[in-house]
């Protein structure tokens, strides 16, 4: 019933958040026939500075079908949205310390690590299916569009995004384990995924590292997974986690 | 005496600087329906919540069914035998009546399915119902399915009729009283109506700041305690009386007036060689002495 509970706390946030993800997998690959035509029409891209480089390196990244699911799908839309979603899937939900349920939940014969832990695995089984399932779409639909994408490739990216922004998400349960209120664990680990995913990537700043991890740009380019910053970002995420069910475990509700 | 079911001993909890209890002590035997008294910020939730696992005290320890609160692991097995209804009546606002009874029954090998009908039908609560719908009188009500169904040995109840309006609280108090009678439960639940309290207590615990200053059978209380006036035909002494039990004196005029906890008739002796005109000897309500035990002027 524990399953169930989480279920039920968790499963609007995951499913908005999967249809939201459905459409724009859709609207991704259906968009590339025009993306394409508006590509071979523009032959030079003449902006100064760091920001022209960038849109240079995107427009060229996109001349090939498999350059453009990967910068629009897996390095833009999917694993911005779902970073929202991983922080909105952490946060607040340990065990709702602020709503008062918490004491209904704390005075059942159970302990507190498997109820912080069920929660915990029950929001992670949902990040994986939407990293997963929307992104199924994309080798479904390509052959409407004349075009092929791999299943292995498809694999590959969504394990990345998942393990690697499953770091967010750890994060967001981490301070949903200190803070009483839904709000301050969400503002403050979006506005540090943000700062990664988005801004870092516009300004082409260092700490959009995590970014090249989730979205495994490294394989993209050279087919290598990106191993060490999945391990790091596993490892670290793990024991945000621990750090978050042993604070559950110590303190006074 | 029948076994303690709860027992605390010199309990202290700090949040920051703020004392909540300054060495608490207390005992709960078994079968008793026991009242739980104290002003607000006395320190009755917090006890409450220590003593089922949701809180740590800061030293002192307590014992539920013999087991220690503050170890984990006993701390599941007591909650195995015991249900708490805190006094927001917190439950899962997004689940149905029947989904929350179906969550709090999955712990509980021996629910009551009977006791479930028969509650729902007596609080007029429709299973389908969501909960986040329900009045605030159903909400206690489904509060107390979920505590009395699950069969357990002690019922933890924080303020069970607050907010409710009288013929509520009295229906809540009739199905405490019964269930106690029938299912040999151990009833400890803290109040501010004192009137309840003497309604369907059979002890008390009154505290105030953190302490407690009163654990006694509401019989031994109203046995015990007695307002005494002494009348003088002259200004009233101010004399130091060697006889136990003197709670409080009071001078007015003519008129002495003594609260005592104990030992009324050997203070109505000592009284006596002062030469009162007159003694006047009247039982004390729980009220009064609830408000004497909080420091509270009569």
């Amino acid at each position: 019933m524990l399953w169930y509970k989480a279920w039920l706390e968790t499963r609007w946030r995951f499913l908005i958040g999967l249809a939201v993800l459905m459409v724009f997998a859709c609207g991704a690959v259906l968009d590339y026939p025009a993306i394409a035509r508006l590509n071979a029409s523009v032959s030079t891209i003449d902006a100064p500075g760091n920001l022209g480089r960038l849109i240079r390196e995107a427009a060229e990244t996109q001349r090939t079908y498999r350059g453009f699911i990967w910068f629009q799908w897996y390095r833009q839309n999917l694993v911005q949205t779902w970073t929202i979603l991983a922080v909105l899937l952490g946060s607040g939900g340990l065990m709702g310390a602020s709503s008062g349920s918490a004491l209904f939940a704390l005075s059942m014969p159970v302990s507190r690590t498997r109820l912080a832990g069920v929660r915990g695995a029950t929001a992670l089984t949902e990040l994986l299916a939407l990293a997963v399932i929307p992104s199924l779409l994309i080798p479904l639909l390509s052959p409407a569009v004349g075009e092929h994408y791999g299943l292995g490739e498809t694999a590959v990216h969504s394990m990345s995004l998942f393990l690697g922004g499953s770091l967010f998400f750890s994060l967001a349960f981490l301070l949903s384990a200190v803070c009483d209120d839904f709000w301050r664990p969400m503002l403050i680990t979006c506005a540090i995924a943000l700062s990664q995913t988005l801004v870092g990537a516009l300004a082409g700043l260092p700490f959009s590292e995590m970014l090249r991890v989730m979205s495994a740009e490294s394989y993209f380019r050279a087919g290598q997974i990106p191993w060490v910053g999945l391990g790091l970002a596993v490892t670290t995420g793990f024991l945000m986690l621990y750090a978050g069910i042993a604070i559950v475990e110590r303190r006074d509700f | 005496m029948p076994e303690a079911i709860i027992e605390a001993t010199n309990l202290r909890k700090t949040y920051g600087d703020v004392e909540a209890l300054r060495g608490l002590s207390l005992d709960v035997h078994a079968g008793s329906l026991c009242g739980f008294l104290g002003r607000n910020g006395a320190g009755k939730t917090t006890t409450l919540k220590i003593l089922l696992g949701m809180m740590r005290p800061t030293s002192g320890e307590a014992r539920v069914f013999g087991r220690r609160v503050s170890d984990s692991v006993a701390s599941i097995e007591i909650r195995r035998d015991a249900a708490f209804v805190g006094e927001d009546k917190p439950l899962f606002d997004y689940m149905t009546v029947q989904d929350v009874i179906r969550f709090t029954a999955a712990f509980y090998p021996q629910w009551r399915q009977d006791l479930e009908q028969y509650y729902l039908a007596t609080f007029g609560i429709a299973p389908a119902m969501k909960v986040k719908t329900l009045s605030r009188g159903m909400r206690t009500g489904l509060a107390l399915v979920l505590a009395l169904c699950r069969n357990a040995r002690l019922l933890i109840l924080d303020e069970p009729t607050s907010g409710l309006d009288p013929a509520m609280s009295e229906q809540v108090l009739q199905a405490l009283v019964r269930h106690v009678a029938s299912a040999e439960t151990t009833v400890f639940f803290s109040s501010h109506q004192i009137a309840e309290v003497e309604q369907v207590a059979d002890r008390v615990v009154i505290i105030d700041r953190g302490r407690t200053t009163i654990t006694a059978a509401l019989d031994d209380l109203r046995a015990q305690y007695r307002r005494i006036h002494f009348v003088f035909d002259d200004d009233a002494p101010a004399p130091v009386f060697r006889a136990k039990g003197v709670e409080r004196m009071h001078r007015d005029g003519r008129v002495l007036t003594v609260l005592a906890s104990a030992g009324a008739e050997g203070i109505v002796e000592e009284g006596r060689t002062l030469r009162p005109v007159s003694v006047d000897v009247v039982p004390v309500s729980l009220k009064e002495i609830f408000l004497e035990s909080s420091g509270v002027e009569g």
